[in-house]
């Protein structure tokens, strides 16, 4: 049974729900605080997480949407690590210009998010499904290595670097440093909200796709510059975040069918559901040993993810 | 000539050096169908695709209702034109009317999904269906985006060929209604009878048009040979 719009509304209202949760969960006590200190003290926190949450989400859906192929996602085809390579080129080699210009952070994070999906267009769209799936494994693991190198290289970025690879940055949020992704995660989640139609037709088959009247290069162009965009700034808030991406738009076309005008927004809302449950439960659940959210992610997305391949391919 | 809809002069098409179409030159007009047949391989999907503008390296003139369709925009080319691939696919786990949605007019894809017998099948998810079935969705869809069929193009790949009796006498039927009502229709079919019943044939060998005329004058016994050898002629 399909749910239509009425789910996209539960699920901003449950968004609504768990960000006050979470505003209110915290080991430097609980509850909102006097005068709501503490909760203001969470906020930038939680405005990252939803923020990159739902970019993550955007961007799995319309890398999904864009290859027809399921288990596209830019976690796994090595965009989120492409920006992570151009964020440690960046304060590898200019630490110093990188904190005195807030702006270059998401800018190489760009750079190497939108040079990996080039490469992955490239070398990978034409052919069988694995064939895109494989050469973004091999990209990940690339950049995952030069990151790993760089931080090897330069030591007052080790520590920052390595905490990115694991996906633990929420915890640095402040206003200052979440802004510019932020706003950025906002731009480009609402300027891939406008691919929905292109994306219907392009399940068809890109030729079909074409006939229809879908103009397949302009198409490509956005979504791929889009899809860069969003996870270069949402890998500024979070660093590294697999299943995010992956698992956002399942449970969405679980939800709501294969339409992309509501995937689309419902993968945003789910995206950022999933990352501040895991944010929360990963800084809140077990007090005095905080685990990033990754690693929370990974604990529950893994089981939700093999579940919902069986029930959809079993 | 106004009611020129398709145009194509000296198109051909080469790949992996193999010549696909070879100085191709056929006109129709508006409310004028055709059958294009040939052996597999004869190239009559490689015309439907050039004469459709996926094929940009195709060298000679195509013009398709009024525009080059290598270089239209697509939205521009797709008003007018409609092309039904030989293998239809559609990804994610779609359910009949769910495809009937994309891109087509809600009142007349009902319309076309109760001509071909799909109205029961609506909320079936398209895997579930067979090739025939699917096959018809995919036709009903096509057939519900077009909004003025007069001076329309048709170019359809073997739209029969998974089809029972019944759908398939639907389709027959909407072939010769979109002509009537002044659309230009091209069918790739190797179904021979149906191909006997079009005003006009227009046969491909090897690339080259070999014959184009009406069927009394192209279906000769040699042509019949080489289109449907080992078929019974």
């Amino acid at each position: 049974m399909r749910l239509g719009r009425g789910a996209l509304i539960a699920g901003t209202a449950a968004l609504g729900l768990l960000a006050a949760g979470a505003l209110a969960c915290g080991t430097a006590g609980g509850g909102f605080g006097e005068g709501g200190a503490l909760a203001l003290l969470r906020f930038p926190r939680v405005a990252a997480a939803i923020a990159a949450g739902a970019a993550l989400g955007l961007g799995g859906a319309t890398q999904q949407g864009l290859f027809r192929n399921p288990l596209a996602d830019p976690g796994l085809t090595g965009v989120f690590g492409g920006a992570l390579l151009g964020l440690a080129v960046l304060l590898g080699g200019a630490p110093g210009f990188a904190w005195a210009h807030a702006w270059s952070l998401p800018a190489a994070a760009f750079a190497g998010a939108l040079g990996v999906s080039g490469l992955l267009v490239l070398l990978g769209r034409e052919g069988p499904p694995a064939r895109l799936l494989l050469t973004g494994l091999g990209l990940n693991a690339f950049a995952a290595a030069g990151t790993l190198l760089i931080a090897n290289l330069a030591p007052e970025s080790r520590e920052l670097l390595l905490n990115g690879s694991f996906g633990d940055w929420l915890g640095m949020a402040s206003p200052e440093l979440i802004i510019r992704p932020v706003l950025i995660c906002a731009g480009a989640g609402a300027a891939l909200l406008t691919l929905a139609r292109p994306l219907d037709l392009l399940a068809l088959g890109e030729e079909a796709a074409q006939t229809a009247g879908c103009d397949l290069r302009r198409l490509r162009r956005r979504a791929i510059v889009l899809t860069a965009l969003a996870a270069a700034a949402a890998t500024c808030l979070v660093g590294q975040m697999a299943f995010v991406g992956l698992l956002a738009p399942h449970l969405a076309r679980a939800l709501v069918g294969p339409r992309h005008g509501l995937v689309l927004p419902l993968s945003a809302v789910l995206g950022a559901a999933l990352l501040l449950t895991a944010d929360t439960l990963g800084r809140a659940a077990l007090p005095g040993t905080p685990l990033s959210a990754a690693a929370v992610m990974a604990l529950l997305g893994a089981p939700l993810f093999v579940w919902i391949a069986r029930r959809h391919h079993g | 000539m106004a009611d020129l809809v398709l145009q194509l002069s000296r198109v051909a098409y080469e790949r992996c050096g193999r010549r696909l179409l070879d100085g191709v030159g056929l006109s129709l007009r508006a409310g004028e169908a055709a059958a294009l047949v040939g052996a597999n391989g004869a190239g009559k999907t490689t015309l439907l695709r050039a004469a459709a503008g996926l094929l940009p390296a195709t060298t000679g003139d195509i013009t398709a209702t009024g525009l080059d369709p290598r270089t239209a925009a697509p939205a521009a080319a797709a008003r007018r034109r409609i092309y039904a691939e030989q293998h239809p696919s559609c990804a994610w786990d779609q359910t009949v009317a769910e495809l009937g949605a994309l891109g087509s007019r809600p009142a007349a894809w009902k319309d076309w999904a109760g001509r071909l017998a799909l109205t029961d099948l609506a909320e079936r998810p398209l895997a579930s269906l067979s090739g025939g079935e699917r096959q018809a969705a995919h036709l009903a869809r096509l057939f519900a985006s077009l909004e003025e069929p007069y001076g329309a193009l048709l170019l359809l790949d073997e739209p029969t060929a998974a089809l029972d009796r019944g759908r398939r006498e639907t389709v027959h039927a909407a072939v010769r209604a979109w002509a009537q009502a002044g659309a230009a229709v091209l069918v790739a079919t190797h179904d021979e009878a149906w191909a006997r019943a079009f005003p006009r044939v227009i046969a491909l060998e090897e690339g080259r048009l070999i014959a184009d005329g009406p069927p009394a004058a192209v279906f000769t016994a040699g042509l019949v040979r080489a289109v449907w050898a080992g078929s019974p002629a």
